[in-house]
């Protein structure tokens, strides 16, 4: 039995397989546990949707240059805190007046709730995310390197 | 907010760093681990690697293996990121913050691996590659769960409390077995074999203090 | 009673189960790799349940995170199993190739620009894409490297003045947005190199 075990462990190709079967142990184990999971509803960064305002599901007040409301975890860490967030770039504040439906793209600029926590509360988070994009991509790219010289 | 350094694990809490929402600790624990990583980081950073002798069977002949200049650049960049990603993650305070650096150390495993030229290895690499990458669902789903159940993310709220879900800790340590699974199978590999011993060595060790740290979150949480 | 939270869990499950089930039934190495994605995404559904903007935020690097490493795997396969890329034989070669590229990628880029961050960055990689496939890139390779390296240390430097001089916040803004957008573009433009188009 342990000499059939361990036989099936040395086998690499097998590997995502066994992991795959433990996952779902898991997961059928974790679906009998689901009732006793209860949603938090005191949170931080709560969603707001206001679906008459042209900044729709990202609009969270404020005037550029100046505070908003943002429930962080540590506010005291960020004493800038909700400056980003109101801050809507020139271009963006024209969209948003002109018309109802393409406001919504902010997040797509500088500025917004998004970029608040990305870059402000969370910064660490998004250091850590690019270097893994950074090593990933010099993985990549070493080997193809290497593989054209061949 | 100090309950965690009151964690039987923990010992004494020496200092924090204040990074927005995310602030790593510094307690006894994730100290010594710390001290550990940038041990071995430095080791990777400053050693010279090994060059191996294959010796002619049947005559007193051997020869040195080559070792290709960027294939040992490659190598010590990737050692040095993942005793970086290594740094992190036995320090972080933040659940989420935790499972990147994770993550990092299981792309990083996959890059020492896979700079070698053996076919065999790089099979290796790409199998454990596809356990790393598929056990990023375990370990992400894990922290949302906890996120989604405790409305927080990080160690210092959830210290003592007991809020975690044990499904969402389970899978959390699942995730980390899938990011940290490189060294029973690189040996396996024979990557001992092949060329750049200390790089080799950093797997080892990131592996093993990232099974430390989430031994620890999972009792303080 | 089951709450809304609790009924999108189950359903997570549900997908996570299938996904791994068809994980345990393939063996094909490239397959494999296709179905990883699959179950990538089981990750993201779990994060989106958290339904904050917090979850918005981690979505975004639980994304990249899956799609570097995808890069990189499937840049080892590629080793793995000795692929060569094929030599002289273009895929695509009619005339308005030849011609449209500047015109287009210049607007792909000039758009991305004016989106800027992470959408945006998509946008112009799209436009460069579009341009290396169509005329080849020789020198465009190392300049992109060069490239995504200055925006990473840029954000890093982005991250410090959050730190240091949180006063100087719209300056950090700019300066990430800018990165963001030069990285985005970069990656993306070099999955397009690396495809391996014979034009190179």
């Amino acid at each position: 039995m342990i000499r059939r075990l361990s036989h099936i462990l040395s086998d690499f190709d097998k590997l995502s397989q066994i992991y795959a079967v433990l996952v779902i142990i898991v997961i059928i184990g974790g679906i009998l546990t689901i009732p006793s999971l209860e949603y938090q509803a005191d949170r931080l960064y709560p969603k707001t949707i206001h679906p008459e305002s042209p900044l729709d599901p990202y609009d969270r007040g404020g005037t550029p240059f100046e505070k908003t409301e943002v429930l962080a975890e540590y506010p005291e860490n960020s004493p800038y805190l909700g400056y980003v967030t109101a801050y809507l770039t020139p271009f963006s504040l024209a969209l948003a007046t002109l018309t109802h439906h393409v406001g919504t793209t902010i997040v797509a600029h500088p500025g917004g709730i998004i970029d608040e926590i990305l870059y402000n509360t969370r910064g660490l988070d998004t250091v850590v995310e690019t270097s893994i994009l950074f090593v990933a991509f010099g993985v990549a790219s070493f080997l193809f390197l290497r593989r054209d010289e061949e | 907010m100090i309950r965690v350094f009151d964690q039987g694990i923990e010992g004494a809490g020496l200092f924090m760093i204040e990074f927005g929402d995310i602030v790593p600790y510094f307690s006894v624990y994730t100290a010594t681990l710390f001290t550990f990583a940038i041990i071995f980081t430095l080791l990777a950073t400053f050693s010279i690697p090994e060059k191996q002798m294959d010796i002619i069977f049947g005559g007193d002949a051997y020869y040195a293996k080559e070792i290709k200049p960027q294939d040992l650049r490659f190598q010590r960049f990737v050692a040095i990121a993942c005793g970086t990603a290594t740094l992190g993650a036995v320090v972080t305070g933040d659940i989420f913050n935790f499972t990147l650096f994770a993550a990092m150390i299981g792309i990083t495993n996959i890059g020492i691996v896979a700079s070698s030229r053996s076919h065999h290895v790089l099979n290796a690499a790409y199998q454990y590659g596809i356990v790393a990458m598929i056990a990023c669902v375990p370990l992400f789903g894990g922290a949302a769960m906890i996120l989604a159940t405790t409305g927080t993310l990080s160690i210092w709220s959830l210290a003592g409390i007991g809020a975690a879900p044990i499904l969402a800790k389970i899978l959390l340590l699942l995730g980390v077995m899938g990011e940290g699974m490189a060294p029973f199978y690189i040996g396996k590999a024979e990557i001992t074999r092949a060329q750049g011993a200390p790089f080799i060595l950093m797997v080892h060790v990131s592996s093993l203090l990232l099974f430390l740290r989430v031994v620890e979150i999972i009792l303080v949480i | 009673m089951i709450s809304i939270y609790q009924s999108g869990l189950i359903a997570a499950f549900i997908c996570i189960i299938i996904a791994f089930i068809s994980l345990y039934q393939e063996t094909d190495d490239l397959h494999r790799l296709i179905l990883t994605d699959l179950t990538e995404i089981m990750a993201l559904l779990l994060i989106a349940l958290i339904a904050t903007d917090l979850a918005e935020a981690l979505i975004l690097p639980g994304l990249v995170v899956m799609i570097a490493e995808l890069m990189a795997l499937a840049e080892i396969y590629l080793v793995k199993e000795g692929i060569q890329r094929k030599k002289n034989s273009s895929a695509l070669d009619i005339e308005v190739m030849q011609t449209a590229p500047p015109i287009l990628a210049g607007i792909l880029v000039l758009y991305g620009i004016i989106l800027s961050g992470f959408s945006g960055g998509a946008v112009a990689g799209l436009g460069i894409i579009f341009y290396s496939v169509c005329k080849g890139s020789d020198e465009l390779f190392a300049q992109i490297e060069t490239a995504s390296g200055y925006a990473w240390v840029a954000w890093i430097a982005a991250f410090f003045i959050f730190l240091l001089l949180p006063g100087q916040w719209f300056f950090a803004v700019m300066i990430a947005g800018g990165a963001i957008l030069i990285k985005v573009m970069a990656k993306f433009s070099l999955i397009g190199t690396m495809g391996g188009d014979p034009g190179v």
